[in-house]
């Protein structure tokens, strides 16, 4: 929250992994601290994952944690690195 | 510097973090019948020059060839006058060239910036009235939001095109492979961010810029010139896609300038490997044959546009 009482708008986002031979699935990035046990994704009929959260407006940098290995998402509209030096894709939120 | 959200389509506010957006246009040299690209992109650049607080006003370079060729039409003036000079100032200049252009338009901004500024070079010559044009004008404002709130050095506007595209070709076969043959190493880490190295749509942070600007000897291919510097000194790169023009009609390049391009590319490798190499004891040998297997990847470039293009 700002000092103005002005809280940054969310808006839901969706992210979708195809690794449908993983057993574990989860969303990282500048949002969750890179924490792999923050947003563990949920795996769908079709064996894909699927999780939506909140994200606030500007960039933010993720990344897949496929099995304990960092993944980009082939569908981001972005890639960077993040401070570790990795290469992880970008996703805007306006 | 803090901002809140606004905002008008094209433009997305937020913070301005700590620097101002330095917008640079370059208008296109050769004037267009149809003025509806231009007004498309100069609605955008009147929204940017009502937003001081985050942006510094527009620059527009425009080629005092393009004025003197058009001096006597009436619809360039008023547009000139009425739009261009409205909400951008204009930066007339004898250029040799696009790639003057740019030099000319960033070196103006850079004087008037600051350490956190950012520079954020925006071509004229698209069809931006265009559906396509019009999701691309939507997104550019990203690559110089990126740099701020990521703290990134330098962010390529990349844009989505089919395969057969000439520009797609002309990058594959003639700007990569080149590449790896005269930079192979900086060639694999540009390629793991961009397919289009040679992207018109970039923004790039003060301090970066200022090194740009002052090792710029070569007169093309400024994209991949700097690409290979922000490799050589491990700049932050990012990429963002800010269209995607695959299911257009293909805009077929005729084969001679494909052909040029390949040649400026292979022109500019050369002189930044000696550059980087002059002083090795062994650079004339090592020279003699990159430059053997870069004949033959331009000849194969050409045998593969010529395929494709003609």
């Amino acid at each position: 929250m700002s000092p103005y009482g002005y809280q940054k708008p969310l808006r839901a986002v969706s992210f979708i992994c195809h690794a449908t031979q993983a057993a574990a699935v989860s969303l990282v990035g500048d949002f969750n601290d890179w924490d792999p046990k923050a947003h563990p994704m949920k795996r769908m009929p079709d064996r894909s994952w699927l999780l939506t959260i909140n994200l606030k407006h500007g960039h933010h940098r993720y990344a897949f944690l496929v099995d304990g290995v960092l993944n980009l998402d082939p569908r981001a509209q972005g890639i960077t690195r993040n401070d570790k030096g990795e290469r992880v894709s970008l996703v805007p939120v306006s | 510097m803090k901002k809140t959200a606004k905002t008008a389509r094209g433009t997305k506010t937020k913070q301005a973090a700590s620097g101002l957006i330095h917008p640079i246009i370059i208008y296109p040299f050769k004037q267009p019948n149809d003025y509806s690209d231009l007004e498309a992109l100069y609605a955008l650049v009147a929204r940017l020059a009502s937003e001081p607080e985050s942006y510094a006003r527009p620059i527009t370079i425009m080629d005092r060839k393009t004025f003197y060729t058009m001096e006597g039409n009436r619809a360039f003036l008023e547009f000139r006058d009425n739009t261009v000079a409205r909400h951008s100032e204009t930066l007339d200049a004898w250029c040799v060239d696009t790639c003057q252009m740019w030099y000319e338009g960033l070196g103006a901004a850079f004087e008037r910036g600051a350490d956190n500024d950012v520079y954020w070079l925006i071509p004229g010559d698209f069809n931006y009235g265009s559906t396509a044009g019009q999701e691309v004008l939507g997104g550019l404002h990203d690559l110089p939001e990126i740099i701020l709130e990521l703290d990134q050095d330098v962010c390529v506007g990349e844009i989505a095109t089919g395969h057969n595209n000439s520009k797609h070709l002309i990058d594959t076969y003639g700007t990569f492979a080149l590449l790896y043959t005269w930079f192979p190493a900086e060639a694999q880490e540009i390629r793991q961010f961009t397919e289009r190295p040679r992207s018109e749509f970039f923004a790039l942070r003060h301090g970066f810029l200022r090194e740009a600007l002052m090792q710029r000897w070569y007169p093309y291919e400024q994209t991949v010139v700097m690409l290979l510097q922000a490799v050589f000194s491990k700049k932050r790169i990012s990429r963002f896609l800010v269209g995607n023009i695959s299911d257009l009609p293909e805009g077929r390049e005729p084969l001679a300038p494909a052909l040029q391009q390949v040649e400026r590319t292979e022109r500019v490798l050369k002189s930044v490997w000696r550059e980087r190499n002059q002083f090795r004891g062994d650079w004339v040998e090592l020279y003699r044959q990159l430059e053997a297997r870069s004949e033959q990847v331009r000849r194969a470039a050409f045998t593969i546009l010529q395929n494709h293009l003609t």
